[in-house]
């Protein structure tokens, strides 16, 4: 009777055993099924997150732009859009379950490694230094052999290979333990670590990075951050560089930056595609180059102040076609690259083009269209007046003809920086009208990729023709051209281009989590080598006057049962009478 | 060294003592996994969050400063919202001086908040310009408030844009952030007895045809705001 409440009370004892949670949640975290589960589980997610499309991140954040992303997204996912936003499938890196999967990780393998801390640690510091006579019969890597006549040197031997030997003596027999790099076997530890602090850096990284794209043009400043903050800071870009092969391909962009904070200046640095400039934690990478900026100023003559100043980005391009125009003597009266200001029309086409007047007189209208089939841009040339001598050509790039007695030639097509300008204020005398009043501003002869480009001035022009000139167009009926620090006064206002200048993306990152990277790196590799090439060796040998018994354990990667038949050799065992057994037996 | 002596023991060595571990209690299964868990926090908190190195000293004088209980009627509130008395704040001037808001009671004044980055603000401010040349005269005083920029990329501006009226220097953003600005420009219209009239973000420009800048609205606005805090 009592043995079965004995039974009973032990079997409730076990019950509430399994229940306790502490102990649960430690067989779940002990568990390496339960850790390979969640890194597959990572894994499939990241390959959705590689695969599937993601919310940009300057989308991110912006619930108007985000709704019209999605809605983008509608047309390939159909009815399962939704669905798939509402879990997160569109933003994975960043969903909540995504960063819980990844914490679970960091625990289990936290769990797992330090389980397995406290045996390991005894193993090392600790070791079984006698073992069973039994074991010599059933180690894995195990080998006997006569003991030598003059007698045993296998002390002395394992002590020259850097063996740490401890000898125990009874009677006869001499027992020996003998161990080779005690602590590698800590090194799983190490690559453990290395794991646990590369998730660690991914979740500082989720959590703190901080990122910001700046365009700032020369000569301009752009804070850090987007708005006030108590780490504020101001970056001015004094020059940016961008520099090209002969083909045009971009070799190298650089800038030159000041950053300032609590309005004073506090660092002074230059910034490359591979070489960021840091600051206080802050580092300020060369993200973007761009090298066609106008920098235009307007000011009041009444009142002699600026009212407008602004380094124009001139993104988008019109077509300027090279026409060279000699007389019937072999003269080049036009030799240009033609800046088109003006939209033109004939009865059949509409097109781009300006008047031009030659040395003698003679006025023309020349411009670009795109021709019906090839979508190429033609020229064409025509002018005023009716009958056989008035021109009348639509030439192809390349082409030549003449008319009217003189010969045309299309040398060829550029494209030059322009832009339509929707705040540039206009004169005073200059009707708004009912709809927006752009201007339309233009720049040839650009120069870009050299050190003194943005001064606009002794630098070699892409087209030889001098230096840039910014063509204004809707100031007034004709187009107003300018060189770098010309200006022209309309209306009461005085225009003026101070000069090309070129724009640098900057961005700015704070993610102290590429230290984790760097420290987890260096702990992997290290653990690994250890691992592979240092691993731990231990010897028991038992010294008989007639036979030595040599038991031994070391890593899968050593091949210790040759090292033990080496050791017998060194002892002048005779091999052919020794019996061993290694692993692979 | 006794119990290494002894040859008795079990046959087999722990060959693989990284194998599971069995359950060994709270403390050693939970608090020192917890422990190493804490200690590795420890060192990323330290890493990701330890104070920035102080690289600016800011003049502790300059800032928000409390309203001399005198110039607050009873019942009515300090705050950055239309219908209370604006804040009072000391500021260093970009031409050496200093400015107390509350100094320019009896005054009607413009607080603007600007920076030379912001483009719109750089479009507006010829209409402050403007504005304080009509309207100065009549009691009318404009403070701008430079957020968080260096001197050295204020003046050029100042200069170029004629602008006569006293820039203050917010380099701490302490103005900004009493005032919950949401972007800038902002603009705070204040009536002669220091009550937040009008608060107005975004620019105010000459002509609202013909500009692409979000929030704009015409000169006239701005004239009729500052009438309004002149009466």
């Amino acid at each position: 009777m009592a043995e079965q409440s004995a039974l009973r009370s032990a079997g409730w004892l076990r019950t509430v055993r399994a229940l306790d949670p502490f102990r649960a949640t430690w067989r779940l975290f002990t568990n390496v099924r339960w850790a390979i589960g969640i890194i597959s589980f990572m894994v499939l997610a990241s390959l959705m997150g590689v695969l599937l499309p993601q919310v940009p991140s300057n989308v991110r954040g912006d619930g108007a732009a985000e709704a019209q992303w999605l809605a983008s997204q509608g047309e390939r996912f159909g009815f399962a859009t939704d669905v798939m936003d509402r879990v997160g499938l569109f933003d994975i890196f960043h969903a909540v379950w995504f960063v819980y999967a990844l914490g679970l990780l960091v625990v289990s393998i936290t769990v797992c490694t330090a389980s397995r801390l406290p045996p390991i640690w005894r193993a090392v510091s600790r070791p079984r230094k006698r073992v069973n006579d039994a074991y010599f019969a059933s180690a894995r890597y195990r080998f006997n052999y006569a003991t030598p006549t003059a007698g045993s040197r296998l002390e002395s031997g394992l002590r020259r290979q850097r063996y740490a030997v401890e000898r125990y003596q009874e009677g006869e027999t001499t027992y020996l333990f003998a161990d080779r790099f005690q602590f590698a076997q800590l090194a799983t530890f190490v690559s453990h670590l290395a794991i646990i602090i590369f998730l660690a850096a991914a979740l500082v990284s989720r959590f703190s990075g901080f990122s910001n794209g700046l365009m700032i043009a020369e000569g301009t400043t752009g804070p850090v951050f987007p708005l006030t903050h108590s780490n504020q800071m101001q970056v001015e870009l004094v020059d940016a560089v961008g520099r090209f092969s002969p083909e045009g391909q971009p070799l190298e962009y650089s800038s030159q930056l000041v950053i300032y904070q609590g309005g004073e200046e506090v660092k002074r640095c230059t910034t490359t595609v591979n070489s960021p400039c840091s600051y206080n934690g802050y580092r300020f990478h060369q993200a973007a180059y761009f090298g066609f900026g106008a920098d235009v100023q307007v000011r009041d003559l009444a009142s002699g102040n600026v009212i407008y100043r602004e380094t124009m980005s001139l993104s988008d391009t019109l077509p300027s076609p090279h026409v060279i125009v000699r007389d019937g003597g072999g003269n080049v009266l036009l030799d240009e690259a033609l800046v088109l200001t003006d939209i033109l029309s004939t009865d059949e086409f509409v097109y781009y083009g300006r008047l031009v007047t030659l040395p003698d007189g003679r006025v023309l209208t020349m411009g670009a269209r795109r021709g019906a089939e090839s979508e190429r841009w033609q020229l064409a040339v025509f002018e005023p007046g009716e009958g056989e001598e008035a021109v009348r050509l639509v030439l192809s790039e390349g082409e030549a003809a003449s008319a009217a007695g003189l010969e045309f030639v299309y040398a060829g097509l550029q494209a030059i920086p322009a832009a339509f300008v929707s705040d540039l204020p206009l004169p005073p005398d200059v009707p708004a009208g009912d709809g927006a009043r752009q201007v339309l501003v233009e720049m040839s002869n650009v120069v870009y990729g050299t050190g003194t480009a943005s001064e606009g001035t002794a630098v070699v022009p892409a087209t030889g023709d001098g230096p840039p000139e910014l063509t204004i167009v809707g100031l007034q009926p004709r187009a107003q051209s300018l060189r770098p620090g010309e200006s022209v006064q309309i209306g009461g206002y005085e225009y003026s281009f101070l000069g090309q200048r070129e724009f640098a993306g900057i961005q700015v990152r704070k993610d102290r989590s590429d230290y984790l990277i760097w420290l987890g790196s260096a702990l992997l590799i290290g653990g690994l080598l250890v691992t592979f090439w240092v691993p731990r060796r231990r010897l028991w040998a038992k010294i008989t006057p007639a036979r030595t018994y040599l038991a031994g354990q070391a890593g899968h990667l050593v091949r210790f049962d040759s090292e033990l038949a080496d050791i017998a050799r060194r002892e002048g065992a005779k091999l052919d009478e020794a019996e061993g057994q290694g692993e692979d037996d | 060294m006794a119990e290494d002596m002894q040859a008795s023991g079990p046959a087999e060595v722990d060959e693989a003592p990284q194998q599971r571990r069995v359950w060994r209690g709270p403390w050693r299964s939970v608090i020192f996994p917890l422990l190493v868990v804490s200690a590795i926090a420890a060192v990323i908190w330290w890493l990701e969050y330890r104070p920035d190195a102080e690289t600016s000293v800011y003049d502790a004088r300059f800032g928000p400063v409390a309203m001399p209980v005198e110039m607050v009627p009873p019942g009515m509130s300090v705050e950055a919202r239309e219908g209370s008395l604006a804040p009072d704040y000391l500021l260093k001037t970009l031409d050496g001086g200093e400015i107390r808001f509350s100094d320019l009671r009896g005054k009607a004044v413009i607080v603007n908040l600007w920076a030379t980055w912001c483009g719109p603000c750089r479009k507006e401010m010829p209409q402050f310009v403007a504005a304080y040349d009509r309207y100065r005269e009549e009691g009318l005083e404009i403070i701008a408030v430079n957020v968080q920029e260096s001197p050295s990329v204020i003046q050029p501006f100042v200069d170029d844009f004629g602008m006569d009226f006293p820039v203050a220097l917010d380099k701490r953003g302490a103005v900004s952030d009493k005032y919950r600005i949401l972007g800038l420009p902002m603009t705070y219209f204040i009536d002669r007895q220091g009550v937040i009239r009008d608060v107005f973000q975004g620019p105010f420009l000459e002509r609202l045809q013909g500009t692409q800048v979000q929030g704009a609205i015409e000169q006239d606005e701005l004239t009729q705001r500052i009438e309004e805090i002149l009466e």
